[in-house]
């Protein structure tokens, strides 16, 4: 059994979400990923968290443990020139480059494309930015609430209160740099794809901005209707939200006439359903003020899970809302084996969501933890670069790893 | 310029509404000839949606604007698969492609003769995708999941909302776009592993676990803390301010004010100090109470209202410059109006100018990538319902007669 990117090699210099997550991707279908990260410092998402208490960690960072399995940790000053010339032997040795260099910083390390080509020209090189490499917004500097805005998802966010002071509301998490990474590596397959039949590398660049922009799917209303939504308008049809019930919250969606009915089945059919101002989905929305709080109150006695089983026995679509804890214990998750436990010499044993598909010819795999800050250093330097033992401890004593 | 990487491999997608469609849609801005399998007898739910070009519902047929914005590049075939005369075409046209795609509840590809034993007789390397809401396997393979669902049950609704007030959904669907995303990589990773070993597979994927790698950082963090994640509206645990701030209203629809805000997000106390010079408040930049990520923290809602009473003062637009100009992460809320005005996109030529059949010509969102040396580029709008079929059948080898007699039997409908 065979990887699908058995023997690609992949140089990640990526901070935070976007790269590192690309490149997990790609480590997760079998590439050999090194990650290189900054001396001292390392990863920005080392010092992100969640941490173990309220102390930063950089080695007990949620989100730096999660992006990061599968990759060979190394540092290097590519402030330095003895740093440049050593990306200079990396990068002669890599097939793709993956990174999420601020593109002024790019300008100022001289890590265009232009001059990694030079070096090994059937490189594919992947350059993540919020706004581009082209491009008024060029160097912009942008964290993910800025991206999730700038792409048109923000605005219309949030809907629901009617409540003018309500600003636009962001989701939980970082959608817009996850999304972003993901789109990275559908174009760096491409890319990948393109290399095996010509040989020849590509530069693949990827604005966060925009794929987010080709995600938010009501985007049409705007050139076809010329109309601008906002989150104000209230006109979802209903029943469309999540409702309090026993041990925790439950999605209550039943909009087709047919999941309508079985919910009231569910309920008992009350009396109350019957009446004409409830007939209908455009009735139910229109009515929703006086609907809702007789839809809250049965709700609120049930148990989440229970409820949520019956109503998909009936083909309504509800759904719990999970909580990390759930997730963890989830019976359908554990019977799939989502969760994958890895070891990691300083955070210890942790599960990690596992494959994002079950591929049997070409399996996903995940076989370890992220890296401690610069744990491949002699091994990368070493056997792929052939430095000597003195010239790494050199470069450790300059500071350069 | 080389040609687009997956030229000349057909994609079969059978996909409905959102995930399934997407993820094709990615594949057809690499180059594949993705041909969609339609039936008007029971076409996708986003072709009967809204918008409408003039606010006038269309005819499925044409298709409302969340499925013309999701089925660009393709190709369309109409085919009754529950005739045998239509299913024998779809086996056909399987036979001529490298993979196919589908996003139906777990089990219905099966139901519908086209499961993988079935396909690999056909042909013995093809790859099926299956991407169902909850995956092949396990006690909720059967769920009925909807995109708002799957947000719920990858944890993103619980956390999402304001302290004390209902959790709330995020935004548009961010599961459909999402899973579909991981399911067009996921294609790529297996026609790169058809290339190279001749062998095809049945991949089962599930849009819940493919939406939950979006919250591992969460699942890692909460067994490392013993701590669920809180919602606390647009603020960040570890940046302060971070959030959206009202500004000036701006012109939205001609003639029409829209409240209009700004997103702004501190990462570090040196930029704090910035955006205390901005504001021409550098006393602030020494108040003991803003001076820490730990005292903006504590003092969260005096410090979002200073900054608010700022930037209600100016333009969004404004505000990013003078901040961006200070290395502060600000952009304004975007309306849709300003995505397709936005200089950067647009100077990026991200929008792709298409005319549809039925609707004329519009912009559309492109490709989120560029290649430097691959002609990237949307070369056809969506397909109106069975827009190909004539074409494709053609291009399978079926005769005018024949072609005659599927219509007559109804298998084209």
């Amino acid at each position: 059994m065979t990887s699908a990117l058995a023997g690609i090699r992949v140089l990640e210099i990526g901070e935070m979400i976007t790269a590192p997550y690309a490149a997990k991707m790609l480590g997760d279908m079998g590439a050999e990923v090194i990650k290189l990260e900054r001396p001292q410092a390392g990863d920005r998402a080392r010092h992100m968290g969640p941490f173990p208490t309220e102390e930063v960690d950089p080695e007990r960072s949620g989100l730096f443990l999660y992006l990061n399995t599968n990759k060979q940790g190394i540092t290097l000053d590519l402030a330095s020139d003895k740093g440049r010339e050593i990306l200079g032997g990396l990068l002669k040795r890599v097939d793709v480059v993956l990174h999420n260099i601020h593109p002024p910083e790019m300008d100022r390390i001289g890590l265009t494309y232009a001059a990694v080509r030079m070096i090994n020209p059937s490189v594919v090189m992947t350059s993540i930015s919020p706004f581009g490499l082209h491009g008024p917004y060029r160097n912009y500097v942008a964290e993910d609430l800025t991206t999730w805005n700038a792409g048109g998802a923000g605005y219309t966010n949030g809907a629901g209160d009617g409540d003018p002071d309500m600003p636009p509301l962001r989701p939980f998490g970082s959608p817009s740099s996850y999304a972003g990474g993901a789109h990275a590596a559908i174009a760096t397959m491409g890319a990948i794809i393109g290399r095996d039949m010509s040989g020849e590398g590509q530069h693949v660049e990827v604005a966060v901005q925009a794929v987010v922009a080709a995600m938010a799917g009501n985007i049409m209303a705007w050139p076809y209707t010329g109309k601008v939504q906002t989150r104000l308008v209230h006109n979802l049809t209903q029943p469309l939200e999540a409702m309090e019930a026993k041990g925790g919250w439950i999605w209550i969606q039943a909009l087709e006439e047919h999941q309508w009915q079985k919910f009231v089945e569910l309920m008992g059919s009350p009396a109350w359903a019957t009446k004409p101002e409830y007939s209908n989905k455009i009735e139910r929305t229109a009515n929703w003020a006086q609907l809702r709080p007789l839809v809250w109150e049965w709700v609120s006695r049930q148990d989440v899970l229970d409820l949520c089983l019956r109503a998909q026995a009936s083909r309504v679509p509800f759904a719990p809302l999970s909580t990390m804890k759930t997730l963890l214990e989830s019976p359908h998750l554990d019977e799939r084996q989502f969760f994958v436990a890895l070891d990691h010499p300083v955070a210890g044993q942790l599960k990690y969501p596992g494959a994002l598909a079950k591929f049997p010819a070409c399996p996903w795999n995940a076989h370890d933890a992220a890296p401690t800050l610069g744990q491949h250093n002699e091994t990368v330097y070493r056997d792929l670069l052939k430095l000597s033992s003195n010239e790494i401890a050199g470069l450790r004593r300059a500071g350069v790893i | 310029m080389a040609g687009k990487p997956l030229a000349g491999i057909r994609i079969v997608d059978l996909g409905w509404v959102w995930s399934g469609p997407y993820a094709c849609m990615m594949l057809a801005h690499l180059g594949a000839d993705v041909i969609r399998v339609e039936s008007s007898l029971r076409p996708c739910l986003l072709r009967i949606l809204p918008p409408w070009p003039g606010g006038v519902p269309g005819s499925a047929s044409a298709g409302g604007g969340t499925f013309t914005n999701n089925n660009l590049g393709k190709r369309s075939i109409s085919l009754d698969l529950k005739t045998p005369d239509g299913l024998e075409v779809a086996r056909r046209l399987i036979a001529s492609s490298e993979a196919v795609v589908n996003n139906y509840a777990a089990g219905v590809i099966e139901r519908l003769g086209l499961g993988y034993k079935n396909l690999r007789k056909l042909k013995d390397d093809i790859i099926l995708v299956c991407l169902s809401g909850m995956g092949d396997t396990g006690p909720y393979r059967e769920f009925v999941a909807y995109g708002q669902g799957q947000a719920a049950m990858s944890g993103f609704t619980r956390f999402t909302g304001v302290p004390g007030r209902p959790p709330k959904t995020a935004g548009f669907v961010l599961a459909d776009p999402v899973a579909g995303a991981h399911g067009a990589f996921a294609v790529l990773a297996a026609l790169r592993h058809k290339r190279k070993t001749g062998q095809g597979q049945f991949v089962d994927m599930s849009q819940w676990e493919a939406t939950l790698q979006m919250v591992g950082d969460a699942v890692v963090g909460y067994q490392l803390s013993g701590l669920e994640p809180q919602a606390m509206g647009n603020r960040h645990p570890q940046m302060s301010p971070h959030g959206l701030f009202r500004c000036k209203d701006a012109e939205g629809e001609p003639g029409k004010l829209l409240d209009a805000w700004v997103s702004i997000a501190v990462a570090d106390d040196s930029q704090w100090c910035r955006l205390c010079e901005a504001m021409d408040a550098r006393a602030l930049a020494s108040d003991k109470r803003f001076g820490t990520l730990q005292a903006r923290k504590s003092n969260e809602t005096e410090l979002e209202a200073i900054i608010g009473a700022w930037t209600r003062q100016k333009s969004a637009r404004a505000v990013t410059e003078r901040l961006q100009g200070l290395g502060i992460a600000t952009f304004p809320s975007s309306t849709h109006l300003d995505v397709f005005e936005d200089s950067n996109l647009r100077e990026r030529d991200f929008f792709a100018e298409l005319t549809h059949p039925a609707h004329g010509r519009h912009a559309y969102p492109g490709v989120p990538w560029r290649m430097n040396d691959t002609v990237v580029s949307v070369d056809r709008p969506a397909p109106t319902l069975g827009q190909h079929t004539e074409e494709v059948l053609d291009e399978l080898g079926y005769s005018r007669g024949e072609i005659e007699r599927l219509h007559s039997v109804g298998a084209l409908k």
